[in-house]
């Protein structure tokens, strides 16, 4: 019940932020239009102070850069990209930078920052960028770059991929074959508790002494004994995340741990202990769901969940990710 | 439960934390600088609190009791 209420929560929620915010408006209409009609009663209405007229919106088309690839694999991506455009190929010194026109209007720097407010805005170019990547990844190596990468020009990703040329071939070289898989580990953080009190023979002896103890003293030695199971979940969450992450790093080429997600934001129910990125050979990806599945069972009793996320393009293993 | 705004906002994250936290970081005309992205993180979270808020005071009935 919950979930469905969640779910209908925010699927309202949009609509609700949208209603306040009218009414908010229309109530500070009334008010302004209030206000000056009582001043126009004694005087005439003020003229508008003088403002600087705003600048005007820059006109014409600038270029979004989605990835990069090399030249002779560079793949046909017949999707429509960011804002509708189609997707072509700027190639130079044997890359070739994947991008598209996107209007000035809203990709220049200011009214890009105005836009990164409205998420609905932003989920559209997110999910557009990432399709796009999508299926270039699909047929090619690619170095995915982040979003919001733009030029004024094909000159200027020309001489992108001149200046970066080594960086790039390097890291084609390194990721051809190699995918990025998101692993998180989510567990019960009751039945974490319940398994680190098990474990310590303290809080067997806190236990102990509070089953003779009445009154304020057992007050007392049941706060103690509260907190101590708490440091041992927290400690036993560190060894769990800290061993599974050490199992899948030594079966990936390579691995990133970032922190949990904040539990407001995604969604998850329960205790996020692991949010971790591994490059895997896409020939061996069968092999990472099975590890997965033996981890989850090995931290069955913390009722814990391996949630993979994958194939994506290697977001977290290309120079300048944060890792 | 499977096309649901929730979910498709938990992939939504999962989305952000990858193109705004990762991809390579390449010059540009324009690029974003981290306070941008730290934006759209508090962007993202006002919109989860706004929601929960609503719901501790009220706003949103309860589903449960309609079903």
């Amino acid at each position: 019940m919950d979930d469905e209420l969640d779910l209908w929560a925010a699927r309202r929620a949009p609509r609700l932020l949208a209603q306040a915010e009218a009414q908010a408006v229309a109530v500070l209409r009334d008010a302004l239009v209030k206000a000056a009609r009582r001043e126009g009663r004694d005087d005439p209405m003020p003229a508008p102070p003088d403002r600087p007229a705003a600048a005007p919106l820059p006109t014409g088309e600038i270029v979004w850069a989605y990835c990069v690839v090399r030249a002779q694999d560079a793949p046909p991506v017949e999707i429509e990209g960011v804002a509708g455009g189609r997707v072509e190929r700027i190639e130079a010194h044997g890359l070739a930078a994947l991008v598209g026109r996107v209007p000035a209007a809203h990709f220049t720097a200011e009214p890009l920052r105005e836009h990164l407010n409205d998420l609905a805005w932003l989920e559209e170019v997110a999910r557009a960028h990432e399709a796009v990547l999508q299926q270039a990844f699909a047929a090619a190596t690619i170095v995915p770059l982040r979003l919001c990468t733009l030029y004024e020009s094909d000159e200027g990703v020309r001489r992108m991929l001149d200046h970066e040329r080594a960086m790039l071939i390097d890291a084609l070289d390194r990721l051809q074959g190699l995918q990025e898989w998101g692993v998180k580990v989510i567990v019960d953080p009751e039945r974490l508790a319940h398994a680190a009190g098990e474990a310590s023979p303290q809080a067997a002896t806190y236990e102990q002494e509070l089953a003779q103890r009445t009154g304020g003293g057992a007050y007392m030695l049941r706060r103690r004994l509260e907190r101590h199971v708490r440091e041992r979940a927290d400690a036993l969450a560190s060894d769990v995340a800290a061993a599974v992450h050490a199992r899948l790093q030594d079966w990936a080429v390579d691995a990133v741990a970032r922190p949990a997600q904040n539990r407001e934001l995604s969604g998850h129910d329960g205790e996020m202990l692991l949010n971790a990125a591994y490059l895997v050979e896409a020939q061996r990806v069968d092999g990472l769901h099975a590890l997965a599945d033996e981890l989850e069972d090995d931290h069955a009793h913390l009722g814990a969940r391996i949630e993979l996320t994958g194939p994506w393009p290697p977001f977290n293993f290309v120079e300048g990710a944060i890792g | 439960m499977s096309t649901s705004i929730v979910e498709r906002d938990v992939a939504l994250i999962d989305l952000v934390d990858r193109l705004l936290g990762g991809g390579v970081v390449i010059a540009g005309d324009i690029t974003l600088a981290v306070a941008d992205v730290d934006l759209v993180y508090l962007g993202l979270r006002a919109l989860v609190t706004s929601v929960a808020t609503a719901e501790e005071r009220h706003l949103l009935p309860r589903m449960g009791n309609s079903l």
